[in-house]
């Protein structure tokens, strides 16, 4: 590593190496987090061909601490994982938290304080149980729930869906967005997974079915949200210099990372307009900015032409949507007819969510944006077998987002030479 | 010929239990806990039940007023900035645009829905009150708006635009829930 006076100002270009994942699935009563955790750090370690020894830091994105039962779960992870005498620190910022953890990893190496850093995402969720009704479902969205602003918002019976379905009836005022539409990005995402091994929910399904689907919250049905799921997802990243070292095969580089958080009180983004930026309740402001960012620090100008793949999130069908217009693939209020021009499927120009997304990969919160990234990365380097997308440009993007009103937004764009 | 709609809703209705919540989940926890953890079943894993309680007293600081006049006036209040003269509703001590103090200020009981969705889906707590709708509403003369219930009346859903009219409860307790808005005529 140089020493701070040979650093000078630049940043440091980072590559991840490595990546490593557990299996998706709603319930792992087989592990807790820490195993989770181990079994997805042990793969990423022997594919990016590094050792315990090499690590300097270590980066957690871990959501929730009432998933796992545990406030500051990290520090019982880093131990488990044999990562005492190294910096660990963990990142919780909802659903966005693998696409920061991310970010925090870059700036480690970036920043010239480690050489490599292991990232790691890690989640459990389905040990939440309501013993009233004999299911995990009611539990689980309370102790989401609790994510809602605790004085002004929980106690009206808000919820995840709820929070982002108030968005979707806003986009499809404004837009004329339609529940088909949205219906589509189910049956994709849902279908993209049939080709992932490590997906929850591979389903070959209609428009039909999901419009029939059981309510959940106007305008969002079951089939346009994702499963609640556990499992694990792990990144090596390295610095350019000792992967020239080292002699890597395929790093991928991060070209760019931008991210922003647009107001939490979704209310007060009324006034986004008025003080000269753009942006309502019906475009996610920070979506925007987050991709500028990072198509700025990645010379992009124009994403459409420049953009192979990318894992846009999914939570819910229509926050897809609205992420093809932010991230600049169509004109602001298109999104809908994007998908039905077939621009995003496999087949497309441009195919989104080859994993499958959220929606059919599953959603291991803290553990999702960094599943994210990681499918890009293997995308890139020609190793995403039966979903593997033909590369021609050498770029693609990935989308992690989160927070009440989707408040939390952080875009990676990542590129080979 | 039903609508897809309307199938979806039926869906929802027959799936939900309407227990009871805190009571039931008091005892059936205690119950299980006196029984051994159980193994799960062709599992050599040991499941056990849990349960994390925590009790609070919390102040709300400098936007008290706002629930003070509610639960005693029944009268809604919003902070203006006095330098940028944006009307906060819910009221913030200072502007988050600009730093400005802030001034109280009642604001209209009228309101217009920003975007709402109907929830057919919810914990315990919710279970009995689905099929429900929650959204931002901004009373007409203030500048931005305020998560609330809406009395859904027997619609489905109700549309970015509507306008409303703050209710109160009879037996208010100073808290956010002590009003919600209903569609006016």
């Amino acid at each position: 590593m140089k020493s701070y006076r040979q650093l000078k100002s630049e940043k440091r270009r980072v590559a991840v190496i490595g990546t490593g994942q557990t299996k998706f699935e709603a319930r792992t009563p087989n592990k807790t987090y820490y195993e989770l955790a181990l079994e997805a750090a042990m793969m990423a370690m022997s594919d990016g061909g590094i050792t315990l020894g090499n690590i300097d830091s270590v980066v957690y994105g871990i959501y929730n601490d009432l998933f796992e039962r545990q406030i500051m779960p990290d520090t019982y992870v880093h131990d488990y994982i044999g990562m005492y005498g190294k910096p660990g620190i963990r990142i919780t910022t909802g659903g966005a938290t693998g696409g920061y953890a991310f970010r925090s990893g870059y700036s480690e190496i970036a920043s010239g304080l480690a050489d490599v850093t292991l990232v790691i995402g890690a989640e459990k969720a389905q040990d939440c149980y309501d013993w009233a009704q004999g299911k995990t479902t009611p539990e689980v969205i309370k102790s989401i729930a609790y994510s809602a602003d605790m004085t002004w918002e929980f106690p009206l019976g808000t919820s995840a869906a709820s929070s982002y379905a108030i968005l979707a009836s806003a986009h499809m005022k404004k837009y004329g967005t339609t529940e088909e539409q949205a219906a589509l990005v189910s049956v994709k995402n849902h279908g993209n997974a049939i080709n992932n091994p490590f997906a929850q929910s591979p389903m070959k399904i209609t428009v039909d079915e999901v419009m029939q689907s059981r309510m959940i919250s106007h305008p969002f049905k079951m089939l346009d949200c994702s499963l609640y799921t556990e499992g694990a997802y792990a990144l090596v990243l390295m610095s350019e210099e000792k992967a020239r070292e080292t002699d890597v095969k395929d790093p991928v580089w991060v070209m760019g990372i931008g991210s922003s958080n647009d107001k939490s009180f979704t209310g007060s983004r009324t006034v986004n307009d008025r003080m000269g930026k753009y942006g309502d309740i019906a475009d996610l402001r920070n979506h925007y900015e987050s991709a500028a960012m990072a198509y700025r620090m990645a010379g992009i100008e124009n994403p459409r032409k420049s953009v192979d793949v990318a894992e846009l999130h999914d939570a819910f069908s229509f926050t897809e949507i609205q992420a093809y217009e932010a991230m600049g693939f169509c004109e602001r209020g298109k999104g809908g007819k994007f998908i039905e021009d077939g621009v995003p499927m496999m087949g497309g120009d441009l195919p989104v969510s080859p994993s499958g997304g959220l929606l059919g990969a599953g959603h291991a919160v803290g553990a999702t944006g960094v599943m994210q990234i990681g499918e890009v990365v293997n995308q890139l380097r020609n190793r995403a077998e039966k979903r593997q997308v033909e590369i021609n440009r050498g770029t693609g993007l990935a989308h992690s987002i989160g927070g009440p009103g989707s408040s939390y937004c952080s875009v990676s764009v990542l590129g080979v030479d | 010929m039903k609508t897809s709609t309307e199938k979806a809703r039926e869906t929802a209705r027959k799936e939900l239990k309407s227990e009871p919540l805190e009571s039931v989940i008091d005892r059936i926890i205690f119950e299980k806990l006196n029984q051994n953890p159980s193994i799960l079943e062709h599992e050599k894993y040991f499941e056990v039940p849990d349960k994390m309680v925590m009790f609070y007293k919390y102040s709300y600081g400098e936007q008290s007023r706002f629930f003070s006049e509610l639960m005693n006036s029944a009268e809604l209040y919003g902070s203006r900035c006095s330098k940028c003269g944006i009307l906060h509703f819910p009221p913030r001590s200072r502007c988050s645009e600009c730093y400005g103090e802030t001034e109280w200020k009642k604001v209209s009981n009228e309101g217009i829905v920003l975007s709402s969705t109907t929830s057919w889906y919810a914990t315990s707590e919710f279970f009995d009150k689905v099929p429900y709708a929650v959204g931002y509403v901004k009373p007409l003369d203030a500048d931005t708006g305020i998560l609330q219930r809406i009395d859904l009346k027997g619609r489905e859903k109700i549309e970015p635009g509507t306008k409303v009219i703050a209710k109160f409860k009879e037996k208010r307790t100073g808290v956010v829930s002590d009003f919600w808005y209903e569609i006016m005529e």
